[in-house]
């Protein structure tokens, strides 16, 4: 561990060469030539683990403005983010709030709104924390993520790219180029909840839900949780224990399932044992407000 | 009755600060200062060998290193009369005694320099000592001595079992009255050390004029208590010291005393000969400078069948880190909140506070009041439930109030009380919040159970009395009228950013008859403004306020004494002096005479055309009486007894202060003691892992604070004032900024108990705790 005395969080005690690249292309060439670069967005993560000097750089690489990364777009099959659109501009986006209701609620609750107007969906991922906010989401939604690097494009299902706490599948060279969610035909109700200390705060717990029913049947369910896991994680086994349950019978039987499929931990926010019993809740809270959003939407 | 007090005006400071151009401690810029930063220890108890100083020199750094201050002990703190002032601080330290404590220091040209120059410090270290961290094992005899020995005023004294200070005090036969009782109860209480994240993070900027003059200007709740610390460490005349006021962002007594950072700065100053710049980050400032006390507390009490409350018995064992600011003190005030919330007819108390290797603590609002009072609280809410009695009027019959002996401040501070608005505000509160329809626990069932708690306290106006004491009370203030009758008011009482001085510049206006626009606050420093202890027990408005009322009194006079001369009136009492909206001035006349008129200004004018000298009065006055301000609140909760999370749902908070000067910040006092309170409930703490390094809570991002949408929102808060009128106090006004905070974790545990049942006798109460005792239960 360094010093107490190597911080210093009114400056950025590091010394690195700071590019702004014009294209994606130059973006992906300087990545791969400059030693020791890092691409920065937002920066909301990445300054503050170099002001507290959890890694060291030689450059930056800003990709926050680079048009081909900033888009929001609506196709048949899919809706389309590009990785360097902020949080602010998914919860204000029209094809968002119309499309994918889950990913904006769980927007709406990150940071506040200084930090969303900064923060990215693509550092949000790149990250890898197990609480991100955008994940959950994301995996309930079965969203892919497309890679790019010199060597080309490659596209890896978000289950695929969480590889451990702060850890993903990208490769030296590589930058996440966009985020590709299928909008299905069907209706889903949803909900995201978060526990948090404050209603400023990373979450201690959160659960992702969309849910499907009919006659008062489950007959579609997707869950996934942050924060409780190395990674944030989809709960297959408690989805599919719940497909078929009359409402009732699934936020409990979910409420029972979830603790198979998670591995809390103690840290700063929590205890392992605190979100292990909250989890419980969560779950069955989220499969009760997804269930009631559908009602209202009136299927 | 009044033109301007109880009236809402913009605030003297309050463009300067929306606009972002209002000047802070962070924003003063000498031309040609250094940076400053200080080599925090990295063991929280070792011995330093050799500081290496050549690879930060090399680098064209200053070094201060602890052979380059004055080899002086001191206490940071100047508010106890000399032979109860205890010293164990140095500037630098050779043994640091917790993780963080300042060794050495650098500066430099920019502040990246500063930051390398620091990091090629080299400090080496003879012995690192396993640390001492908790308080009950610090007191074993076979424990490693923290400080072997310390000064209190100018004599050295042993530390016997790291007990910084003791105090013991009984009144009345306990055996008999504990005799008498029909129900005694017994609770141990744990308050933890908590952060006071005041907005501003400490700093001080120092230049040294040509004449020698050493000008500081920093982050302090007293500039006057900074200027005599620093002249007495360093031995300087106090002349040659001029500590500048300047804008405070938030206190709540993290800097009630001189802070380490501005002693350090004036090392770098002196040693360097140029001005010099240092500013803690937040992580220092949370990490390595102050917490609160933490307080270990054992209350027993008991009451007769009939309601009536025989004895109290506290031991209070104060954990207070690794240096003393006010570990003596705050044994007598602990004693003194306790002794005078109830009529105990017997009290017994043993205060200890004991040395650990943490991070020293400091006053945080309310000075140990709302620990104690939330301990005392608790036991009488649970001797009222014994007894089948309300609550409510258990408190009643019982509480110190009108007539009675009050010494909040400790056993050297007594007064009478003679303004009491105790049964008012629980008459009215109680009403609103619906009182009546409280339930018990025990019929309360389903997921969110709610529950409707009371807390009842009170804080001291100042530290003044009848005699002088132990404790150091008294201000000053400047009122000079100008040439076109308008104000200056130069005083050297820090406004916390609550708006201490806008109720200064009321009571001025109201003593004078001429609207707050016509007063101005002179931005001054110790040179040119009487003493003022601090900004501390919340005196700001009784204290400080009448000080001001009493310049502007004589000022008055004066003004009456030339309007006399000039209107040919037989004498200044045949003058009246009233307040005219429309010439927005004072107008002075001779009742029944309506051309003999003038205004203020007019005889301002006059006075110095005719060279009759200037208007203007200095007073230095010391109150007689440090009257409480009680507070009663009602909050209503609710519990999520799945996740243990804990809502406010309603708050009724009532406050005594007499007369209101301002009632919009008077009532941002009340919603920023809630807030306050609230967090330290439910919210964070500063705990420390083995090696005496504070666990997790490390930044802001990990020690979190309640934000307003964690608050009740403006309709669910309810604001009472009393009506009631100080005698002592300026224009009937008291305190208010601790009593404020208080009583809150005292009415938030008992609505927390209503709710689910259960008791709490630790704080922070997080939802981690509460869903184990909950499950426990189950
Ligand atoms: C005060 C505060 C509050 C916060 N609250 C929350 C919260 O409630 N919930 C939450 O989930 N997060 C929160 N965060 C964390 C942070 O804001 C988010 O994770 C944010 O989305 C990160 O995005 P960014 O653009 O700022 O990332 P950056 O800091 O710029 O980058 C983060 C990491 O991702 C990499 N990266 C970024 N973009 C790409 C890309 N396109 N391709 C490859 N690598 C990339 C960077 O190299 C870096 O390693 C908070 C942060 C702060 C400071």
């Amino acid at each position: 561990m360094l010093s107490i005395n190597a911080f210093n969080t009114y400056r950025i005690p590091q010394i690195f060469d700071y590019y702004r690249p014009r294209d994606l292309r130059e973006a992906l060439k300087l990545l791969e030539s400059v030693e020791g670069a890092k691409v920065v967005a937002g920066g909301t993560d990445l300054v503050v683990d170099l002001k507290y000097r959890r890694i060291e750089v030689r450059a930056l690489i800003d990709i926050s403005r680079l048009d081909e990364l900033r888009f929001i777009k609506l196709e048949d099959s899919y809706v389309e983010i590009g990785s360097a659109v902020t949080i602010q501009e998914i919860v204000e986006s029209s094809i968002a709030r119309e499309k994918l209701p889950l990913l904006v609620e769980a927007a709406e609750s990150l940071g506040s709104w200084q930090i969303r107007n900064l923060a990215t969906i693509g550092g949000n991922l790149c990250t890898a924390s197990p609480a991100a906010d955008t994940a959950p989401p994301l995996l309930v939604y079965d969203a892919e993520l497309e890679l790019v690097s010199l060597r080309g494009v490659r596209t890896v299902p978000i289950e695929k790219f969480f590889t451990g706490p702060k850890r993903v599948v990208l490769e030296r060279g590589e930058i996440l180029r966009s985020i590709r969610i299928p909008v299905s035909r069907n209706v889903f109700g949803w909900s995201y909840i978060k526990l948090r200390r404050t209603s400023f705060d990373v979450a201690k717990a959160s659960v992702a839900v969309l849910l499907d029913a009919r006659d008062g049947y489950i007959v579609d369910a997707r869950v996934a949780l942050g924060s409780v896991a190395p990674t944030p994680v989809r709960a297959r086994g408690v989805e599919r224990s719940i497909v078929g349950l009359k409402i009732e019978e699934a936020a409990r039987v979910a409420s029972e399932r979830v603790v198979n499929e998670i591995s809390p931990i103690d840290d700063a926010r929590s205890t392992a044992w605190y979100r292990l019993q909250a989890s419980k809740t969560l779950v069955s809270d989220a499969v009760w407000r997804a269930y009631e959003r559908l009602l209202k939407i009136g299927v | 009755m009044f033109n301007f007090i109880g009236r809402s005006f913009p605030r003297h400071d309050g463009f300067a600060k929306a606009s972002g151009l209002a000047e802070f401690t962070f924003d003063v810029e000498v031309p040609g200062m250094l940076y400053g930063r200080i080599f925090k220890s990295p063991h929280a108890f070792a011995r330093v060998g050799r500081v290496d100083a050549s690879g930060a020199e090399a680098l064209g750094a200053v070094v201060l290193t602890p052979d380059d201050v004055p080899d002086r002990l001191f206490n940071p703190r100047l508010i106890s009369i000399e032979e109860d002032t205890f010293k164990d601080w140095r500037v630098l330290t050779k043994v640091p005694r917790y993780f963080g404590e300042p060794i050495a220091a650098v500066a430099a040209p920019t502040e990246d320099t500063a930051q390398r120059a620091l990091e090629a410090l080299r400090v080496d270290f003879e012995e690192v000592y396993d640390p001492v961290l908790d308080p009950f094992k610090a007191m074993s005899p076979s424990t490693r001595p923290i400080h072997e020995r310390v000064m209190r005023g100018g004599r050295w004294i042993e530390v016997k079992n790291n007990i910084a200070a003791e105090l013991r005090y009984s009144e009345g036969d306990l055996d008999s009255e504990e005799k008498r009782s029909s129900v005694v109860i017994e609770r141990k209480f744990h308050a933890s050390r908590r952060y006071h994240t005041q907005l501003e993070p400490k700093g001080a900027v120092c230049k040294l004029e040509p004449d020698g003059t050493l000008v500081v200007w920093t982050t302090t709740q007293t500039i006057h208590n900074t200027k005599i610390l620093i002249s007495q460490v360093y031995g300087i005349p106090m002349n040659r010291v001029d500590v500048r006021k300047v804008l405070l962002g938030g206190g709540f007594g993290s800097s009630i005393h001189t802070n380490l950072v501005t002693l350090i700065a004036v090392g770098l100053c002196l040693k360097s000969r140029k001005p010099v710049k240092l500013v803690l980050t937040r992580e220092e400032d949370m990490v390595h400078d102050h917490v609160s006390f933490e307080f270990y507390m054992k209350v027993r009490a008991g009451a007769t069948r009939d309601g009536s409350i025989t004895f109290g018995e506290l031991d209070n064992l104060i954990d207070v880190g690794a240096h003393q600011i006010q570990a003596y003190p705050i044994l007598g005030t602990s004693l003194g909140w306790f002794v005078s919330l109830y009529k105990w007819r017997a009290v017994k108390y043993h205060g200890r506070s004991v040395y650990t290797n943490k991070v020293p603590s400091c006053a945080i609002r309310g000075y140990g009041a709302p620990e104690i009072t939330w301990a005392v609280e608790t036991v009488v809410d649970e001797l009222a439930e014994e007894l089948k009695i309300d609550p409510l009027e258990f408190r009643l019959a019982n509480y110190r109030g009108r007539g009675e002996i009050f010494w909040g401040q400790g056993p050297t501070v007594k007064s009478i009380i003679r303004s009491d608005g105790v049964p008012e505000l629980i008459a009215k509160g109680s009403e609103i919040i619906g009182w009546k329809r409280r339930e018990s626990p025990r019929v309360k069932t389903g997921r969110f159970r709610r529950g409707v708690g009371v807390g009842r306290g009170f804080h001291t106006s100042g530290a003044g009395g009848p005699l002088s004491g132990a404790i150091i009370d008294y201000t000053g203030a400047v009122v000079k009228v100008n040439e076109d009758g308008s104000i200056d008011y130069i005083t050297a009482l820090q406004d916390h950013g609550g708006g201490t001085l806008d109720a200064h510049i009321k009571i001025i206006a109201e003593e004078l008859k001429i609207p707050p626009g016509k007063v101005r606050v002179v931005w001054s420093g110790t040179s040119t403004t009487v003493y003022d202890v601090c900004t501390h027990a919340s005196r700001g408005v009784f204290t400080g306020g009448e000080a001001a009322r009493r310049a502007a009194l004589e000022v008055k006079k004066k003004v009456l004494e030339y309007a006399s001369r000039i209107l040919d009136s037989v004498s200044p009492e045949a003058l009246r002096i009233e307040y005219d909206r429309e010439l927005s001035d004072a107008v002075i006349f001779v009742e029944g005479a309506p051309e003999k008129r003038i205004t203020l200004s007019e005889v301002a004018r006059v006075a110095w055309q005719r060279n009759w000298g200037s208007i203007s009065a200095s007073v230095s006055y010391r109150a007689t009486v440090a009257p409480p301000s009680f507070t009663v609140y009602f909050v209503e909760v609710e519990v999520d007894m799945e996740t243990g999370v804990i809502k406010p749902i309603r708050v009724v908070a009532g406050a005594d202060i007499g007369t209101v000067i301002s009632p919009e910040l008077a009532a941002g006092q009340i919603h920023g003691g809630f807030a306050i309170g609230w967090s330290w409930t439910v919210g964070d703490e500063v705990s420390y892992l083995e090696n005496g390094v504070p666990a997790h809570r490390m930044s802001l991002t990990d020690y979190k604070l309640p934000t307003s949408m964690d608050l009740p929102s403006d309709e669910d808060f309810i604001v009472l004032f009393a009506s009631t009128y100080e005698p002592f106090g300026p224009f009937g006004a008291k305190g208010l900024g601790e009593a404020a905070s208080n009583p809150v974790i005292a009415a938030v545990a008992n609505a927390i108990y209503n709710a689910t049942g259960i008791r709490f006798y630790e704080i922070p109460m997080t939802p981690e705790k509460i869903l184990k005792a909950i499950k426990e239960g189950e």
